[in-house]
């Protein structure tokens, strides 16, 4: 018996002292916050894919049907060969560089895992129009890179269960960061040789002007047409990627000369080649830069944004 | 099938971007030596016409009235300060939407970076996000898997941490040499401020992470859908889930409405615009964490999961932006900071690392934080080679470039820390070199 009131008077001590805790939410970190998120909310949002293949969804696509679609929408940017456009990532090449004094860091030559070339291209490609591509056509493109590789022959077809199979040359090279890797001591006093010491000066000429862009962002002229307005948007988000730099022949949004060139085809000309693309001797422009996300409508305020702004 | 898919690449690195440079940017030099002789000392020797407004003068601006309270509702700057702003180097990236912009540390006072002069790094541009429409998932190997609202996650008790962000990138610039005379461009990838949230190991007490969830793969909802594998050490450590910064909510610059924010470490695991965090058994080896932020060696392998930004520090006055005019009596000042703790001694040179004096922390001194360093210096008018060195509380002695060379070749683009050279000439104006 003398045990059992024990308990009973250690229980109700244990109540009082639960008491307050529950008022304040719980130190146990229950704060009861947050809605539990459904299995279909889940599997909208759970786009990663892991090296082991994990995360992967059903589906295939042939180095030939990358083809095509890597030329419509990866080309412009990172060249036809993989070999990339101006500053533009290159894809393919520097095999056995990584060594030299100017490595060359690709799929092929740097990239540990298969997985990870399929999760970037399905998370943030085509650069303009991100998570816009289906499955298939992520495992066609990311076959079409690997073949530009060398990786796979020409009649491989990439699947959601070969794909963690294929080893990629780099993988073995990368280990865990190991630093500290130097050992400076804290020498005060004649710590080297004066006489020795070699001072080696900047390239000149290389550093950006701080004074003139001060004075360039001051000066932001509004002179814009409505329709210019409400395209500088679309032209932001959507277009400056190519034709901020010239990439693929792009007229770059400042070039009144190539703008002038083109509209002697017509505005309407212009506009539809904007809409549905064009390839030819001048350059290659995606069907809507490659975002098919964005209306007629958009892509017309847009061209006129490029051609009015300064 | 096309035939020639053998096409020389170009190559892309930061080190060797000198080679690259369009002739259109290249700047004029004898400019710059004009801006910094038209400075006031100069002024006051050339005897220009003396202003309306200098004594015994009474100034235009002591005689009439000034502009009323809410004449601008968010303030700005004095218009005098216009130079003070964020800057970037343009052929250092394809475009400005996956691109990065330096801090102007060479004008900034103390240790708190103001909002709107933080670097900028994005991978896919700044989204414009609706806080009412964002969402926070996390989900994995977690007994709960939640998703929480803005306003659920400001519910949380919050806490608050003055912390520096970096770009490992920062300096990455100058493995192979000097380039960039400019303070802003050499260490400008660089800010501290003060980061208000929810401590992450309290949303994860929330979920109730499971024994084996060892790793948290943090993604931004940016078009990057940016991502990193964060080990659970890290996360149940100090890791934050920030909504604001000194005082008010996050900018769009810095991932509002919500980012991850990780102390010490380098910046890009600190993911912006934070939507997902998934708990798992290992490492996803995402592109932001393999073909980029791994460390090339001269060996051809690589490290990855580099994290921590190692102690680094920069006299910061004089440096080429900020010459010496006469001789005198002037401060060598500049920050120092570790992503490993607190900074615990800077020492200073003047003969390029033959002799140091130690120079003094001024202000806070706080663990993954900016700190100053100064030491008063009387300029005979006599031609110096300038450095600092940091040492934090782990006892890390910073790194000459030579001892990091020599272990890490020049093309491993990230984490250079080492000692920087200003060379002070006799005319007061600074130049950025390199000893060997």
């Amino acid at each position: 018996m003398f045990s059992l009131n024990k308990f009973l008077i250690t229980l109700s001590l244990v109540a009082i002292t639960l008491l307050p805790v529950a008022a304040f939410a719980g130190d146990i970190g229950h704060y009861g916050i947050g809605k539990t998120a459904t299995a279909k909310e889940i599997a909208g949002w759970d786009i990663d894919v892991r090296s082991d293949g994990k995360g992967l969804p059903k589906g295939e696509g042939s180095v030939a049907q990358g083809e095509p679609l890597y030329e419509a929408k990866c080309a412009s940017c990172h060249g036809l060969f993989g070999e990339g456009e101006g500053r533009w990532p290159p894809l393919a090449g520097g095999e056995d560089s990584l060594t030299e004094d100017r490595p060359e860091k690709t799929v092929g030559s740097y990239w540990p895992y298969v997985s990870t070339l399929w999760d970037y291209i399905n998370r943030a490609m085509p650069f303009p129009a991100p998570q816009s591509l289906t499955p298939h056509e992520v495992y066609a493109i990311s076959a079409y890179i690997l073949y530009l590789n060398d990786l796979v022959e020409d009649d491989f077809v990439l699947t959601q269960s070969n794909l963690a199979s294929i080893k990629m040359p780099n993988e073995a090279n990368f280990y865990i960061d190991n630093r500290p890797d130097t050992s400076n001591t804290r020498c005060m006093k004649d710590c080297k040789d004066p006489s020795k010491i070699i001072i080696v000066e900047s390239l000149r000429g290389i550093t950006p002007e701080q004074e003139k862009e001060a004075i360039e962002e001051a000066s932001t002229k509004t002179t814009l047409s409505a329709a210019a307005i409400e395209g500088k948007a679309t032209y932001t988000t959507s277009c400056l990627a190519c034709h901020d730099s010239g990439i693929a022949g792009a007229p770059m949004v400042s070039d009144k000369g190539a703008w002038a060139e083109r509209l002697e085809q017509g505005m309407d000309t212009v506009v539809n080649h904007a809409i549905n693309g064009f390839s030819g001797d001048k350059g290659m422009m995606p069907p809507k830069g490659g975002n098919l996300s964005l209306t007629n409508e958009q892509v017309k305020n847009a061209v006129q944004y490029m051609i009015e702004a300064e | 099938m096309s035939e020639s898919k053998k096409t020389e690449s170009t190559k892309e690195y930061l080190a060797g971007l000198a080679y690259k440079v369009p002739s259109s940017s290249r700047r004029d030099f004898l400019k710059k030596g004009v801006k910094f002789s038209t400075g006031l000392a100069a002024t006051a020797v050339t005897g220009e016409a003396i202003s309306d407004n200098l004594p015994p003068n009474i100034p235009s601006w002591s005689k009439s009235l000034g502009t009323g309270v809410v004449s601008t509702p968010y303030g700005i700057p004095s218009k005098f300060e216009n130079n003070v702003i964020r800057r970037t180097v343009p052929w250092l990236t394809a475009n400005k939407i996956s691109s990065i912009s330096m801090s102007p540390i060479q004008e900034l006072k103390g240790i708190i970076t103001p909002n709107g002069l933080v670097f900028e790094r994005y991978h896919a541009g700044a989204p414009i996000v609706n806080p009412e429409e964002h969402r926070l998932m996390i989900h994995g190997l977690v007994d709960n898997p939640l998703i929480f609202t803005m306003d659920d996650l400001m519910r949380f008790p919050s806490e608050s941490v003055i912390n520096f962000l970096e770009c490992p990138a920062n300096g990455g610039m100058e493995w192979r040499g000097p380039q960039m005379e400019a303070l802003q461009f050499t260490h400008g990838m660089i800010s501290c401020c003060e980061w208000t949230g929810v401590r992450l190991s309290t949303l994860l007490a929330e979920v109730g992470v499971q024994t084996k969830g060892k790793w948290v793969l943090a993604e931004g909802a940016d078009g990057a859908g940016m991502s990193r594998s964060i080990p659970m050490d890290k996360a149940l450590d100090d890791a934050l889930i920030v909504y604001a910064q000194n005082g008010e909510k996050l900018r769009p610059e810095q991932g509002y409405p919500v980012r991850l924010f990780n102390p010490g470490w380098e910046g890009n695991t600190s993911v912006k615009w934070l939507r997902r965090l998934k708990i798992g058994d290992q490492p996803w080896h995402h592109r932001e964490e393999t073909s980029k932020y791994t460390d090339l060696m001269p060996d051809g392998r690589a490290r990855r999961f580099s994290y921590e930004q190692e102690a680094n520090s920069v006299i910061t006055s004089p440096c080429p932006e900020n010459p010496w005019g006469q001789k005198g009596s002037y401060e060598i000042e500049g920050l120092a900071w570790s992503g490993r703790g607190k900074i615990k001694h800077v020492d200073v040179s003047i003969d390029g690392g033959v002799t140091w004096r130690p120079a003094r922390l001024k202000g806070l001194v706080l663990a993954k934080a900016l700190s100053r360093f100064s030491l008063p210096f009387k300029w005979d008018g006599a031609p110096a080679l300038l450095q600092s060195r940091a040492i934090d509380e782990t006892g890390y002695v910073q790194p000459t470039i030579t001892q990091l060379r020599d272990v890490r070749g020049t093309n491993s683009i990230y984490h250079k820390n080492s000692i920087h050279t200003w060379q002070l000439q006799h005319n007061g104006e600074i130049k950025n070199v390199q000893l060997k």
